[in-house]
């Protein structure tokens, strides 16, 4: 079996979660006895198939077009249907991004499969992959395989899998192989305009992958700043419960619970949060949770991984300061 | 501000998709068809009648998503009104035990003998939500227009009655203020209002009060809280209706629990309890959640799983109570008027019937031309000689009883009211609001000076999260939700009296009434402010009833938001 | 300007889930209308209000799906398609996609509009096959939609949010599928004028077995499930600049969030 993994990247930065689609895809091979060959896609991207190559593949491909930047559906789809052709994969791999659910389900479409998107796990048993994806916003899962024949595609949700565990090629690099395409410029329909930020006036609380979360036991206003430094210092958005919102402390956009917003990031911190129902059911998927209030019996310690009873007063700032070291050094 | 309100005119509008609303509007639609098939037009030439100018307005999100009940039903009014039911109603299972027992903290006695008014054969365990989710559909196809997420926020009063209703304005935030999809209330006009609202309806209490149509005795609530639980296979066969009196309720406390069993391994339980207690610090809640830890209960519920939550007032006052049910233009018909056999603890058959023989007077009124009081008189004349009253009668005296006299007292009285056809030693027996028996905390407290501000409330119960809950994780089983970008829908004339004088005259009883925890008393700047969480609400009227200073209005929140009782 | 929009029935987002095999049993809970769907029907309301034209409102589904068609003629749309397939949710999303393409093949329209995604299977790719399916460009997570110079033969200038606060204007001729990003605009109540009208308005019905497309999965759900959770919550005690030396230890080197 062959796996091809398409990393993705922007005007020549990797998008992170490409490592963990290849450290899956590795995963996946050493259970199964196959390969991985990594995908380099873009324009001047020579030197970015040049890092993937250290990792342990049987070859990155690399495939380039005047066309393919700036980033289209037409172009991709248009490009990767030869790649797919050409190298013939039985698994093909996403990280899945906003671009991958832009393009990806049309080009597993286009050669009349379907696709398994947004996989949280996946596990071989007895030679089949098994993929779990979740469901209801987080409440359930469901165990998903492929029916018919390769190539299978599925994409990977950001922090599923861990990126640290990329295995280093054994004997230095993988060699790089240039795909020829044949892209016309009729093919494309869209066209891509100027890309720019904005001062986010929404915050969108399910992209965020940390999230620090304070609850009634921040007892007033004026002591969120001391949560905000936490939250800096994880590179992580601040959210409340609801009580906080109510109070208008925090704007509504930043509630986590039933009347607010479903998250699961890679890390939660509870706050002075007791852990009522309604706002465990919007942050139960997380995946690791840390717990911090004066209450032993708090329910929010039934959700948390880690948890200290404690006075969050005198937590906080010891905390901040211990992850502002771990950032510096 | 006068705001542009778009205008609709129908024949009837029925405020409320309950049963008494719906047997309304089902029956009319159907005395109408009947006279449409018999070629029987009106000799004035006026336009025929149409089902499409009855409107029904439901503030629930779906018909039935407001509505709940235990619930055993005498199905004599749904029989009248959809004859042969029973072959397509797919909501009841018929009972097939009764039972009644006397709790003490760890023991259940069984009565030696069942009194008649708990007698259920031939009636049957329904959901009420499911049933009337049942008839909404029947209502829908006779071509009534049924407008669910729309309330009646004001009535539009004309003369000496009524002409009409606004519907509640959408899309205000907080501050009244419009938003981006702002959409003001429709001003209704209709020959024939019909006030539907169940217990404690808001626009009732506004037409009660303005008309002064209150008879001899205000209106007596209890609250009713229920939760629906799926439980181990065989540990309550369906139809088995159980009812208890005693424990945790004391020989002062009005009411007591029932359990019935349901299809498919569900159980309906709850407290009923009379909002007329002495304690201003009793927890309606509280004693619920202790009762389901009685060995009784507790046999039937472990290993189970809760699967919904609610709460209601029950209209207990009976005929004493039921205001004068008609003005000019309007009619007043179910729980809204009283319209309950508190006895026997049932309502529907009698909001049923209460809303068929409504709509027959409706009928011929428009058929008349005349929905003056003239002709919707004929409705309580109606009720007067209909099998209502052969049942309200006779328990009329029944509840302020108990309001006199404890239980024992009450259980007494009811004994010579059996008797005596309803007469009993006093007739008609007077009763208070129920608000009016709190007993101040100084009065309670032995040490009166010892009190001052800020009294640190009891500690509030918490819940072993598996057999019991806390108000918070039950007020999530109940699905409630509403917008939280919305004006509060809990109108507090005087939020100094909460700070002040309700501390230390009774401690603030709506943080232990309510049954949604949508009030809470936080501290502030050294003394206390009322905390609303209106999207907890459940919409029971608790509040409204059961407030010492009856200083809470309750009014209809933007359409669509409340509790969603499904199964219930 | 003529709009399709795809609306799909979903269990209300409170209601209390009960696993049964590989679905949830439906019994005693009620749906609504998927909420990013809201989003990409107001949008196509909107449209029509500014260019003229027509929305449609189609959904795959059971027979209960039609209430939420109805809600959408409700709230303004012209008339509906409704796919009927009592057991919709078996299918995968590339199924549900052939079997809508299959059904709007003799509707014209200039765009398709569609949310971003269910609440409760949460695919997120149905827009994105139809798409495919019908051979039309498509640009994902919209936040504004602008008609460039005549919307009648036109294109569409579309801003395209991006991750982490990045945005991005795309041109699109059409027609086109477009996958509305939810909260985008304020939803419009259902008038009473509305609700009447949709009464009168015309829903047209395709079983999906006769629409001659295969229902073919290209993948199998093998359970549903709630995930067990093996938590045994570790409690760090200490003083606390101790505690917190040690969590963050943990964090960085057992559970690696950071």
């Amino acid at each position: 079996m062959k796996i091809l993994v398409i990393t993705e990247q922007r005007q020549g930065k990797w998008h992170q979660t490409s490592w963990e689609a290849l450290a899956a895809a590795q995963q996946i091979a050493a259970e199964t006895g196959t390969t991985v060959v990594g995908v380099v896609i873009g324009k001047g991207v020579a030197p970015l198939a040049g890092e993937l190559a250290a990792a342990k593949l049987q070859e990155v491909l690399l495939v380039e077009h005047d066309l393919l930047e700036p980033y289209t559906p037409d172009g991709f789809i248009a490009a990767l249907v030869q790649v797919i052709a050409a190298a013939k994969p039985d698994l093909v791999l996403f990280p899945h991004t906003y671009q991958v659910r832009d393009f990806a389900p049309k080009l597993a479409a286009s050669l009349g499969k379907g696709m398994i998107a947004d996989c949280v796990a996946c596990r071989n048993e007895g030679g089949k992959l098994v993929f779990v994806r979740q469901v209801f916003q987080g409440k359930a899962a469901v165990d998903v395989t492929f029916a018919g024949s390769a190539p299978w595609f599925a994409s990977l949700q950001a922090g599923a899998f861990r990126a640290d565990k990329l295995v280093a090629h054994p004997s230095g690099k993988a060699p790089v192989n240039a795909v020829s395409l044949e892209l016309k410029p009729e093919q494309i329909r869209t066209k891509p305009l100027e890309l720019f930020r904005e001062a986010k006036q929404a915050v969108d609380l399910t992209q965020a992958p940390v999230i620090v979360a304070i609850g009634r036991g921040i007892k007033a206003q004026e002591n969120i700043p001391q949560a905000e430094r936490l939250a800096k210092a994880l590179d992580g958005e601040l959210a409340a419960s609801r009580p906080i919102c109510d109070e208008a402390w925090l704007p509504m956009e930043r509630q986590i619970g039933s009347s607010g917003q479903t998250v699961a990031p890679k890390l939660y911190l509870a706050l002075g949060i007791s852990g009522a129902i309604q706002h465990v059911v919007g942050m139960k998927g997380s995946r690791t949770v840390v717990a911090i209030n004066r209450d032993q019996n708090a329910p929010i310690f039934e959700v948390a991984d880690y948890g200290i009873v404690g006075d969050i007063f005198e937590i906080m700032p010891a905390l901040a300061e211990e992850l502002e070291k771990a950032k510096a050094g | 501000m006068t705001t542009q309100r778009e205008r609709l005119e129908a024949d009837v509008l029925i405020v409320g998709a309950g049963p008494a609303g719906l047997a309304c509007a089902l029956h009319l639609a159907n005395l109408i068809e009947k006279q449409r098939t018999a070629g029987d037009a009106s000799s004035s030439g006026a336009t025929p009648l149409a089902a499409e100018n009855i409107y029904v307005l439901e503030k629930g999100r779906e018909v039935g998503a407001h509505q709940l009940s235990g619930a055993v039903m005498d199905p004599r009014g749904l029989a009248e009104l959809v004859p042969g039911f029973e072959k397509t109603a797919p909501f009841y299972t018929p009972v097939t035990a009764d039972t009644l027992y006397f709790f003490t903290k760890h023991s259940a006695w069984p009565f030696p003998f069942l009194p008649p008014s708990l007698k259920n054969h031939g009636n049957y365990v329904v959901s009420l939500s499911r049933l009337v989710r049942w008839l909404g559909a029947l209502v829908e196809q006779s071509g009534v227009n049924l407008f669910t997420q729309f309330g009646g926020a004001q009535l539009l009063y004309e003369g000496d009655g009524i002409a009409g209703v606004i519907t509640e304005d959408k899309g205000l935030d907080k501050n009244r203020r419009p938003k981006g999809n702002y959409s003001p209330g429709y001003e209704i006009r209709a020959k024939v209002t019909v006030l539907a609202e169940g217990s404690r309806g808001s626009l009732t209490k506004d037409l009660v009060a303005r008309k002064k149509l209150d008879n001899v005795n205000p209106q007596l609530y209890a609250m009713g809280i229920k939760e629906l639980w799926e439980v181990q296979p065989g540990r309550i066969e369906p139809g088995v209706v159980a009812h208890t009196l005693g424990w945790p309720l004391d020989k002062t406390l009005y009411g007591g629990g029932w359990a019935y069993g349901l299809l498919d391994n569900r159980v309906s339980l709850g407290l009923v309890i009379g909002l007329d207690y002495a304690d201003p610090q009793f927890d309606p809640h509280e004693a619920f959640q202790r009762w389901k830890t009685h060995p009784f209960v507790r046999r039937i519920l472990d290993g189970g799983k809760l699967l919904r939550y609610g709460a209601k007032t029950i209209p207990e006052g009976g005929w004493y109570s039921m205001p004068r049910t008609y003005v000019d233009g309007g009619l007043i018909v179910g729980d809204a008027a009283s319209f309950l056999d508190s006895r026997r603890l049932k309502g529907i058959h009698m909001a049923i019937k209460s809303g068929m023989l409504a709509a027959e007077t409706i009928f011929d009124a428009l058929v008349a031309g005349d929905c003056s009081s003239k002709m919707l008189q004929k409705f309580p004349e109606k009720v007067e000689r209909s099998w209502i009253k052969k049942e309200l009668w006779p328990v009329r005296n029944f509840h302020q009883a108990f309001q006199r006299g404890g239980l024992w007292g009450g259980l007494l009285h009811a004994g010579f009211q059996f008797l005596t056809g309803g007469r009993g030693l006093v007739d008609p027996m007077r009763a208070h609001a129920g608000h009016e028996a709190y007993r101040k905390l100084a009065e309670h407290a032995a040490l009166a000076d010892e009190i001052s501000i800020p009294i640190k409330p009891p500690e509030r119960f918490q819940g072993d999260g598996n057999l019991t809950f806390d108000r918070l994780t039950d007020v999530y089983h109940s699905g409630t939700r509403h917008d939280d970008d919305q004006p509060c829908h809990l109108i507090v004339a005087d939020t100094n009296v909460c700070a002040t004088i309700c501390v230390t005259d009774f401690g603030n009883p709506c943080q232990y009434f309510c049954p949604a925890a949508v009030y809470e008393m936080v501290q502030e700047n050294g003394g206390w402010r009322l905390k609303i969480s209106a999207a907890n609400c459940v919409h029971c009227k608790t509040c409204d009833v059961a407030d010492p200073y009856q200083i809470i209005n309750w009014v209809v929140p933007e359409g669509g938001g409340g509790p969603n009782y499904d199964g219930m | 300007m003529n709009i399709i929009v795809c609306v799909k029935q979903v269990p209300a987002k409170d209601a209390p889930l009960a696993m049964a095999g590989n679905w949830i049993r439906e019994s005693d809970i009620s749906f609504e209308m998927n909420e990013p769907d809201t989003f990409a029907l107001e949008e196509a309301l909107r449209l029509k209000e500014k260019h003229g034209g027509e929305v449609v409102a189609l959904s795959l589904g059971p027979e209960r799906a039609k209430q939420t068609i109805k809600e959408a003629l409700a709230k303004g749309a012209d008339r509906g398609i409704h796919v009927a397939d009592e057991k919709s949710y078996e299918l995968d999303p590339l199924a549900s996609a052939r079997a809508l393409a299959a059904a709007i093949q003799k509707e014209k329209f200039d765009l398709i509009l569609t949310g971003l995604q269910s609440d409760d299977q949460g695919f997120g790719q149905t827009g994105v096959l139809l798409a495919g399916l019908l051979g039309l460009p498509h640009v994902t997570i919209i936040m504004q939609i602008e008609a460039m110079g005549d919307a009648q033969d036109g294109r569409l200038r579309l801003k395209r949010e991006l991750e982490a606060g990045w945005f991005q204007w795309v041109e699109c001729p059409l027609p086109a599928l477009l996958t509305i990003q939810s909260g985008i605009n304020k939803v419009r109540y259902a008038t009473l004028k509305g609700i009447m009208a949709a009464k009168k308005k015309e829903i047209r019905t395709v079983p999906r077995e006769s629409l001659g497309v295969t229902g073919e999965p290209s993948q199998k759900v093998e359970r549903i499930y709630v995930p067990q959770k093996s938590k045994k919550t570790e409690f760090l005690t200490g003083p606390p600049k101790e505690v917190a030396a040690r969590l963050v230890e943990k964090l960085k080197f057992e559970a690696r969030v950071i």
